[in-house]
């Protein structure tokens, strides 16, 4: 058959592309377990952070969150319960709009969402450098014990000092200098999941 | 006669025909990535890896490829392995894969592996493409290490995270945000083109002292 030929050009595409997705598939298949454990490792430890609950490897992280966090049944995205020293807190696992992608976080609270307990970022797709810097600790701690008469407020422009918060009874939090619009995206999510705190509080799953 | 050759190709892709500022190839992701040097290395890393690689498997099959279809099968070869990259990260490197996010995939959106196919991986051995996708990627890597050391130790006053400016440096926003990458790239391009212009005057300039 002629190389140039329409049935050598229909049978060799058609060859190649079976034989690469084949191997892709095959690699996939093959590292499924390891990444669905990895997986889990991460939701559990985002989970333990946002509870600020301390661990120090995967196995004591995988014991330290069977022994104190429990799923609620049937919620969905999923939300947490957690007795510690005595009082308990709600996690919920929340989604939104950034700037350029979704930003997914899980958010720890008393159950009537007037305080926060933490927050931790499991993804999020922002400009590194700028709205990437979400992540970062200074930015994320601010959010412990933050009080929340409402909802809080992530101060952007010129009222940021772009170095967080230090006062927890404000309800006021620093924004990411340079990044406006991520850090608004990210006070509405939190605002979001604080609703959801209470409504999963109320019963609504 | 073939150690010759490999030079050769490791001096032009290095500097005189480098991907950046002569073929001005791979200039998004130039300006995306180059405000902090731990995403410019695993970035211009995973290109280097890739363009090799998929040189490679794009010359060892070159004489195979009908000409109709092979650039849906180089983006084929070259988006399988950026692909693979991306699963094995993901199960074997998880933290590594978590702080790329979505420059994996980003990879195939650069111009300098589909440039190396076309231009040499068609008509060249597979070990030979193998070294020049290589060879590329360094070449790539060497210019955007230059332009983020310059953008994250003023932008962030660190160099991979570590503070190296005093602390009451004032941070340039500006180093952060994608124009400082535009400027800095034109500047390196400058730069390599008056010094490349220099030295081929040079190696005139006794010829053309004759003739006067």
């Amino acid at each position: 058959m002629k190389k140039e030929s329409l049935g050598y050009v229909v049978i060799f595409t058609f060859v190649v592309c079976a034989l690469f997705v084949f191997v892709l598939a095959a690699a996939n298949q093959f590292t499924k377990a390891q990444a669905t454990a990895n997986r889990e490792f991460t939701e559990k430890a985002a989970v333990l952070d946002a509870l600020g609950i301390a661990w120090n490897d995967k196995a004591q992280a995988a014991s330290i969150y069977d022994a104190q966090v429990t799923r609620i049944d049937g919620s969905s995205p999923r939300a947490y319960r957690s007795t510690i020293d005595g009082t308990e807190y709600l996690a919920v696992e929340q989604s939104g709009a950034g700037l350029w992608g979704t930003i997914t976080i899980i958010l720890a609270a008393t159950p009537d969402a007037g305080r926060i307990r933490g927050i931790q970022l499991i993804a999020q797709n922002e400009t590194p450098g700028l709205g990437g810097r979400i992540g970062e600790a200074w930015f994320l701690s601010q959010f412990r014990g933050e009080k929340s008469d409402g909802g809080v407020r992530v101060a952007t422009g010129a009222e940021s000092k772009g170095t967080g918060d230090t006062n927890p009874d404000n309800g006021v939090l620093d924004g990411v200098s340079g990044a406006s619009r991520t850090s608004s995206a990210f006070e509405a999510i939190v605002n979001n999941a604080l609703k959801r705190v209470r409504a999963v509080a109320g019963g609504t799953l | 006669m073939k150690n010759s050759k490999t030079l050769a190709i490791l001096k032009d892709n290095l500097w005189t025909n480098n991907p950046i500022f002569i073929q001005i190839l791979g200039i998004c992701s130039t300006l995306a990535v180059t405000n902090n040097l731990r995403n410019t290395v695993v970035m211009t890393l995973g290109v280097s890896f890739a363009t090799a690689l998929g040189s490679m498997t794009l010359s060892a099959m070159k004489d195979l490829i009908p000409r109709k279809v092979r650039m849906i099968i180089q983006v084929l070869v070259l988006s399988f392995f950026v692909i693979l990259i991306d699963i094995l990260l993901r199960a074997y490197l998880p933290e590594v894969s978590k702080q790329l996010g979505p420059y994996v995939g980003l990879i195939i959106t650069n111009c300098i592996l589909m440039g190396r196919a076309e231009a040499f991986a068609q008509a060249n051995k597979p070990l030979l493409s193998f070294w020049d996708g290589l060879t590329s990627g360094l070449g790539y890597m060497a210019v955007l290490l230059a332009i983020a050391v310059v953008r994250e130790l003023l932008g962030f006053g660190t160099l991979f995270g570590l503070r190296i400016m005093p602390e009451g440096f004032v941070t340039w926003t500006i180093m952060i945000m994608a124009p400082s990458a535009f400027f800095l790239a034109a500047m390196v391009m400058w730069w390599a083109k008056n010094k490349q212009a220099a030295r081929a005057a040079k190696a005139k300039a006794p010829t053309q002292g004759g003739k006067a």
